[in-house]
């Protein structure tokens, strides 16, 4: 999978960081350090990072990069 | 000028089950005085714009004596937490709790907790063995995340049972005072005790751990020297320590119940989650704009006089801002009272934003992932009794006193 951060936009809420320590790492307070194409192991630690990312400054792409029920997640409820 | 009477209505405890309706009243004026004093904001840019304000103060020392409604939470013997707090101090504690919770210092904190977190909830569901109903609040909700803060901060296991015991009472001074004038002299005189109580325990533990460091929480704030700013004093540790203990343990408790509540009411989507367990990665966002266990923003005060909407706030003005009702905005989200598990460009409020933005949220995050994902894989059959639920009398931190929930068997 790749991993894309738009880096105008990430604001340093360090959420990828502490939910994905082996691909995302802060430098400082508030520059951030990350593996573009991370090992598929870490799979889950990077959808995590996603959707925590309040900005939403990061982008996953190729294989594994949704989860399986992906639009179809839809409900009315009662 | 206008004004509306909505936040008596928010408050009443007839409106807790289902608040939402009167959200989108609210937001007919984006910005509004309520006839009880404070200005409401309830849209979901204009809370954006004065959470990142800095003419926008949460220190209380700012409001007038008149404007302090919501119930005190704080030990009155110690410093202001950091939440309560403006930079540059706000800053500075923040910075020295995060130096030994978080990135950079300490960025494998929460994360290491993952296998203590997935063996507590296995541990909570095996107790549902040989039953077909249960409180989901009682038996789970409630003891689950004061465990993991116990292990978060390095609480030894068999001091567990006394912490629960004070962090229980501590988060009472949340819901406000019910009953005679003496019962509630009781019950604030309760709070004192285990706030002195918990005050005790945790200094001697911090000297315990300042002399004998371990791999915890506790022992890195003893023994931080701090960067460029004065380590933190003993008093300001047991006001900040306090507070991630209220903060983590109630609204994550409201969480994990709000959570399997919608699942509940929608099981399409449950059965999804049961068929795709990756899902609840996404499902946890949605429910925090959905369902957020923060309502509301209370006592915020203006420094200045500040123009927004069409309104001008006055300066000195108490301040409460709506997140649960910015997270509904149907101009910010569309078909907002949906509940989309893989909604995308979801930038909801559940954790705040700007400065004051939950600490805690990445620890929240994975205690309700690991908690809504095996509740849903091992509960067979899961149904509500009654919709909707008894909640509790706060509507700030809103969430369900029990959800009695029958279930037909137990996977393993």
């Amino acid at each position: 999978m790749r991993v894309v951060v738009d880096l105008n936009r990430c604001q340093g809420y360090a959420q990828c960081a502490f939910l994905a320590p082996d691909v995302f790492a802060m430098h400082g307070e508030e520059a951030l350090l990350y593996d573009g194409e991370p090992d598929g192991t870490r799979r889950l630690d990077v959808l995590r990072a996603e959707a925590a990312c309040p900005v939403k400054a990061i982008t996953v792409e190729g294989a594994g990069a949704a989860w399986t029920a992906a639009g179809a997640g839809v409900s009315n409820g009662p | 000028m206008t004004s509306v009477a909505l936040l008596g209505q928010i408050l009443d405890y007839a409106n807790r089950a289902d608040p939402y309706p009167l959200y989108a009243e609210l937001r007919r004026t984006p910005v509004v005085r309520d006839e009880s004093g404070p200005y409401l904001v309830s849209t979901y840019w204009e809370i954006h714009s004065l959470l990142h304000d800095p003419r926008v103060s949460s220190d209380i020392r700012n409001l007038a004596p008149e404007a302090k409604t919501a119930p005190r939470t704080e030990d009155p013997d110690l410093p202001p937490s950091f939440i309560r707090l403006d930079p540059p101090d706000h800053d500075r504690l923040r910075r020295l709790i995060m130096r030994t919770y978080g990135p950079p210092h300490a960025p494998r904190r929460v994360y290491g907790l993952r296998g203590e977190i997935s063996g507590i909830v296995s541990g909570l569901i095996d107790r549902f063995q040989g039953r077909d109903r249960i409180d989901l609040v009682d038996d789970f909700s409630y003891p689950f995340p004061v465990t993991v803060i116990c292990r978060l901060l390095g609480v030894p296991q068999e001091d567990e049972q006394r912490f629960h015991g004070w962090a229980d009472t501590v988060a009472t001074a949340i819901e406000p005072a019910v009953g005679t004038p003496e019962e509630q002299q009781a019950h604030w005189q309760a709070i004192r005790e285990a706030h002195h109580q918990l005050a005790e325990y945790l200094s001697g533990l911090i000297a315990q751990r300042r002399r004998a460091p371990r791999e915890d929480m506790i022992s890195a704030l003893a023994t931080d020297r701090g960067a460029d700013e004065s380590p933190m004093s003993l008093p300001e540790m047991l006001s900040n320590l306090t507070l991630l203990l209220i903060a983590g343990h109630e609204t994550t408790v409201n969480l994990i119940t709000n959570g399997m509540l919608t699942l509940l009411r929608h099981p399409d989507t449950l059965k999804q989650l049961r068929a795709d367990p990756d899902l609840v990665i996404p499902l946890v966002e949605e429910l925090l704009r959905f369902e957020p266990p923060v309502q509301l923003l209370p006592e915020r005060t203006t420094l200045d006089d500040i123009e927004i909407a069409g309104t001008t706030i006055p300066q000195g003005a108490s301040l409460w801002l709506v997140p649960a009702s910015g997270n509904r905005d149907p101009r910010r989200f569309p078909e907002p009272d949906r509940f989309l598990p893989d909604r995308p460009d979801n930038q909801h409020f559940g954790f705040g934003s700007g400065i004051h933005n939950c600490i805690g949220s990445p620890l929240a995050r994975l205690e309700a992932q690991a908690a809504l994902a095996e509740l849903v894989r091992r509960l067979d059959n899961p149904r509500l009794v009654e919709d909707p639920p008894p909640y509790r009398h706060n509507a700030v931190l809103r969430g369900p006193r029990h959800l009695p929930i029958a279930f037909d068997g137990l996977s393993r």
